[in-house]
């Protein structure tokens, strides 16, 4: 049996959660996000979500994996039976899938680095400039690298690799956020944006989208059921208390969107201040879609400050590193269940690689390809996210409370807590917004929400997901055999 | 800025902040 590597430290497995949990949506999603929703209403909305979906499955993440020590499929298998391991491979295969485009979006995020540092990316036309890069094969050789230079890091292991990248890369992206926050609210007309991110309107939690809103940033960017932090704590102490981790996780994942915002949205009404200034005209570019904010209008926006080549160059170097520590742990998910499967690590991570840069060349050359992926498989992670709930109540949740999370712990009240959480909040937020993107899919695409082949439909998320789970339940004696023969201890 | 918005930001930040600095106390005095 190979003998399971382990963090140095408690501080090696928080920085890699964080390195999870803080991706390119915090700096590119959640600034968008809480500008068309209203601002300091969507906030308060959005941090009432970490305590009652991220945090929550945080701590089952942290504890079935701290409890099986396998990766996500064996943690199914011995969590709910072999039967249901299906139910884990399809978690893992949704967090598979994300990463296959999210290598491409690592991939921008470096070239729009090296553009910026290198080729004068600050003077070019932004619109042309990303026109031009996402024609031409620049997008698959970036790819190519960023799938490399992660899955170098996760060759060299739990402690070189993950441990290391992970207490370089979340320390510098705090410095380069709180100095892109500095310069952003010392600009002409910076308190404008503080003002409209920080005044809470009451009046818009009345309106339910800032609540589903709230309720999708807060699932999607902590990274709470992709089973990516479930992975990284099969190498954590046996003594790791999971929800003091899961809540450190919450606490700075929400720190670094708030400061992801401070730079952004000052810096997008001090740039307006000095042109055809309207509030209008402010939330029609922040509702522009992710690419079209981060690689067009940024560029343009920090053309216009004082410094902005450096602002410019810092920034994109904080979403790379973003980037760069959630694309490992992806990796890791995948190389954690090949090694339960009795595949060593090289060649793990080797098969890995190949796989995610071959499966990722389709949204590396197509836009649209790319656009349909991201769709598909975000809305899968709510899926995901309803599964690892779905684990707990099978198990029972008092018996996870008392057995896997807090084991000779008595806390009647918390188990009072968890228990209506799991049951019915959890349930609920999921029902809620899956309904939500299906309903809001109908009403505006009425004529084609069912199509397949349409980027967008209904059709096409259900076809994909319905695939991927049948193939897992016809698959599944083959895949539990394989992994929990191999791990039956 | 308004007054209600400065309020609104110095609780977020001794909120997150502070949640999350004492999260990382309490993990380094557990052994």
């Amino acid at each position: 049996m190979e003998k399971k590597e382990m963090f140095t430290s408690r501080w090696g497995f928080i920085f890699a959660g964080l390195g999870m949990a803080v991706g390119t949506g915090n700096i590119w999603r959640f600034p968008r996000i809480v500008s068309q929703n209203g601002g300091g209403a969507f906030i308060i909305a959005w941090l009432l979500f970490l305590f009652l979906w991220s945090i929550p499955l945080l701590i089952v993440e942290i504890s079935i994996g701290k409890k099986t020590r396998l990766g996500v499929i064996g943690s199914f298998g011995k969590i709910m039976g072999r039967k249901f391991a299906w139910m884990g491979t399809f978690v893992a295969f949704v967090t598979t899938a994300i990463m296959f485009y999210y290598s491409v979006v690592t991939g921008w995020c470096l070239k729009y680095f090296i553009a910026t540092t290198f080729q004068g990316l600050i003077k070019r036309e932004s619109l042309q400039f990303w026109h031009g890069f996402t024609a031409s094969w620049e997008p698959v050789l970036f790819h190519f690298m960023a799938i490399s230079i992660g899955a170098l890091i996760i060759y060299r292991g739990v402690v070189k690799g993950i441990e290391r990248a992970n207490k370089i890369l979340i320390p510098s992206l705090f410095f380069i956020l709180i100095i892109a926050c500095f310069r952003a609210i010392t600009l002409p007309s910076a308190s404008q944006g503080l003002n409209f991110l920080f005044s809470p309107n009451f009046s818009k939690l009345a309106d339910y989208r800032v609540w589903l809103n709230a309720l999708s940033q807060s699932a999607w960017s902590t990274g709470a059921g992709w089973g990516l932090i479930l992975t990284y704590a099969v190498y954590s102490h046996k003594k790791e208390n999971p929800i003091l981790t899961a809540t450190t996780l919450g606490f700075g994942n929400n720190l670094a969107s708030i400061l992801a915002a401070s730079a952004v949205i000052p810096t997008v009404f001090s740039y307006f201040a000095t042109q055809d200034f309207s509030l209008e005209k402010v939330l029609e570019v922040m509702k522009t879609d992710n690419q079209g904010l981060t690689f067009i209008w940024i560029p343009n926006l920090f053309s216009k400050i004082p410094g902005g080549t450096f602002f410019l160059a810092l920034f994109f170097l904080a979403l790379s590193f973003a980037a760069f520590s959630s694309l490992i742990s992806m990796l890791e998910l995948d190389t954690r269940i090949l090694m339960d499967a009795g595949l060593c690590r090289k060649k793990s991570i080797a098969v890995i690689a190949i796989c995610g840069f071959l499966l990722g060349l389709p949204s590396a050359l197509s836009m649209g390809f790319f656009s349909n992926q991201d769709w598909v498989w975000s809305l899968g992670l709510l899926v995901s996210g309803f599964f690892l709930t779905v684990s707990v109540i099978k198990f029972g949740t008092k018996k996870f409370l008392r057995e896997v999370i807090l084991p000779s712990k008595n806390h009647r009240l918390l188990a009072k807590f968890f228990n209506i959480l799991i049951m019915f909040f959890i349930p609920l937020q999921f029902l809620a917004m899956i309904t939500w993107f299906f309903w809001t899919s109908y009403t505006e695409n009425p004529h084609n929400w069912l199509k397949i082949f349409s980027s967008f439909s209904v059709g096409t998320v259900l076809f994909q997901w319905i695939i991927a789970l049948g193939v897992f339940i016809l698959l599944n004696k083959t895949i539990t055999k394989k992994i929990l023969n191999r791990n039956d201890h | 800025m308004t007054i209600k918005a400065i309020l609104f930001m110095i609780f977020l930040v001794v909120f997150l902040l502070g949640g999350f600095i004492y999260c990382l106390y309490l993990s380094s005095k557990r052994k």
